[in-house]
């Protein structure tokens, strides 16, 4: 960098997402206290651990195919040509877009002069990635073997939610020019598509031990402490701010980006590079979290648990369109996914005898799923994106986004790219006998054994006298 | 190993041919060992950590201890 001003824009989009990645963390933080709080005494330790190991697990995946996959698929393959390479095949070159600048032996890839951006670039979307396996630990607290989540971990962390990011939270990916797919915080791409993968997963798990009764009545297995849970649904909502920023291009001039000769446009955007405001998309989040606590505290009459669940899931609803929503819209859309979630988590309970422990796939799944349908009508017509015309786009437009395209992307998020591979991968681990602990553990504890070891340590501590 | 040995010489050379020396890690040029070296620690884990847990539950398992029994386990700190 040799222009002051040019190293100014750098060093603050790098300091940005820097601090986004630090404000995201908190949402890690936040899952590991609500999983524990949500979980039995005797499985407490065992709880937080499956939950802290993902984060090892998707890093060292993220980096070695995790982000090439983001870079590498955005036209499906086979699906719609991409404006850099003009081709349908994957995108394997160099340069900006193309995914060489991912290939985890490129210098991009560590500490390198060239480049300020490409490491907070890669954390962003890592933590983006231990979010959506940590959605799925905790619908499967207390009965999955830390192995095999380490496996769906991986699986939706580093393989589903990448590929899903290319193919709809692209600028160039395919869902955008086909369907008109439009999803800028991340309902589908984050939320649908964990809470899908989490629901295939939970079929074959199947429920806790008592669960259900022998005539198939479920029973209420609450949360033992209130108040872990309720400090980390706070957290998770402290971590979401970051994530929203994280969801944003800072700084960038649209003007000679959309091929506009002579015009100069330096805005915000998202990750599809259409312009939006930090400032704008603030109220929007905080409207939405209000219409989710509003109707959560209403339908669920006031139980903690679900009140405070609601206000994520009525942020979750908003996000696929709270770059451009107005306040009251996105608290009105809030209030809907919070009904929806609500409704068909009992619904779904009752009728297929799923134990989802902590209300995820109604949370992130159901609310995500509504999220992107009602935003492909209050957003219909707007462009997709500002690539539609211009020289980088020789091909047809993109679609606006419509209705239908985005009933078809919540398909593709929560069922294509969630709920099947989700359900295949458990049926093969469930196959191998590597799914689910044994059912003498299950009742024992999976922290029996570390609680025994304790109590003798105690005992041996008490009886010395000096 | 060091790939920098002297800061001035080489911002120099950096500023006079713009992307050719951004690397600063030690032992440039050997990302692809590097990378597979992330591989085996990674695989080498999963398997060793498998079965630790594997062992654990098994014996666990064969102690069926009541649903109860975890309760005379807590302790008072």
């Amino acid at each position: 960098m040799t222009s002051q001003l040019d190293a100014l824009q750098t060093i603050f989009t790098e300091f940005y997402y820097w601090t986004t990645v630090v404000l995201m963390f908190l949402i890690h933080v936040g899952f590991c206290m609500y999983e524990v709080g949500a979980s039995r005494y005797k499985h407490h330790q065992h709880t937080l651990m499956k939950n802290t190991m993902l984060i090892p697990l998707v890093t060292v995946t993220w980096f070695l195919f995790g982000w090439w996959i983001y870079w590498a698929f955005p036209t499906g393959p086979g699906l719609a040509p991409s404006i850099m390479t003009e081709s349908t095949g994957l995108v394997l070159g160099g340069g900006f877009g193309g995914n060489d600048l991912a290939n985890p032996t490129n210098e991009l890839m560590a500490v390198t002069l060239n480049d300020h951006i490409m490491g907070v670039f890669w954390a962003a979307f890592l933590l983006f990635s231990w979010t959506a396996a940590s959605i799925v630990s905790g619908a499967v607290i207390e009965r999955i073997t830390t192995f095999a989540f380490g496996i769906l971990a991986i699986a939706i962390g580093s393989v589903f939610w990448s590929i899903d990011a290319s193919w709809g939270w692209h600028f160039d990916g395919w869902m955008l020019k086909l369907l008109g797919y439009h999803d800028a915080y991340a309902s589908g791409v984050i939320h649908a598509v964990a809470g899908g993968f989490a629901l295939g997963v939970l079929v074959v798990l199947g429920p806790r031990i008592g669960k259900f009764s022998s005539s198939g009545e479920p029973r209420n297995i609450g949360p033992r402490n209130p108040w872990l849970v309720t400090v980390g649904l706070f957290l998770i909502y402290t971590g979401f701010w970051g994530f929203y920023a994280a969801c944003n291009v800072p700084i960038y001039d649209l003007g000679p980006e959309y091929g506009m000769e002579g015009v100069t446009f330096f805005t915000a955007t998202n990750i599809y590079l259409t312009p939006t405001t930090l400032s704008g998309i603030t109220m929007n989040f905080l409207m939405s979290l209000s219409g989710g606590l509003l109707a959560g505290y209403v339908i669920s009459k006031g139980d903690p648990f679900w009140t405070y669940s609601s206000g994520l899931a009525g942020i979750i609803c908003a996000s696929a369109g709270n770059d451009l929503y107005h306040p009251i819209q996105s608290l009105i859309i809030g209030m809907i996914g919070v009904v929806i979630a609500y409704k068909m988590h009992y619904w779904v309970e009752r009728k297929f005898k799923i134990d989802d422990a902590v209300g995820a796939v109604a949370v992130h799944g159901y609310a995500g799923f509504a999220g992107l349908v009602i935003c492909g009508f209050v957003l219909n017509g707007y462009p997709s994106s500002g690539y539609g015309v211009g020289e980088m786009w020789d091909g047809s437009t993109y679609a606006a986004i419509n209705p239908l395209g985005m009933f078809v992307g919540a398909i593709v998020m929560f069922f294509v790219l969630g709920m099947i591979p989700g359900w295949i991968i458990a049926k093969v681990l469930n196959g191998m006998g590597k799914l689910r602990i044994p059912r003498e553990v299950e009742l024992a504890g999976l922290d029996y054994q570390i609680m025994e070891e304790a109590k003798e340590d105690e005992k041996t501590v008490a009886s010395s006298s000096s | 190993m060091a790939t920098v040995n002297n800061w001035i010489d080489h911002l120099t050379a950096a500023s006079k041919a713009d992307g050719v020396a951004g690397k600063i890690y030690p032992g440039a040029g050997s990302e692809g060992i590097l990378v597979i070296i992330l591989v085996i620690i990674w695989i080498g884990w999963t398997v060793i950590s498998s079965r630790q847990e594997s062992d654990k539950l098994e014996k666990l398992a064969r102690r069926r201890p009541s649903s109860n029994a975890w309760k005379s386990n807590i302790t008072d700190g």
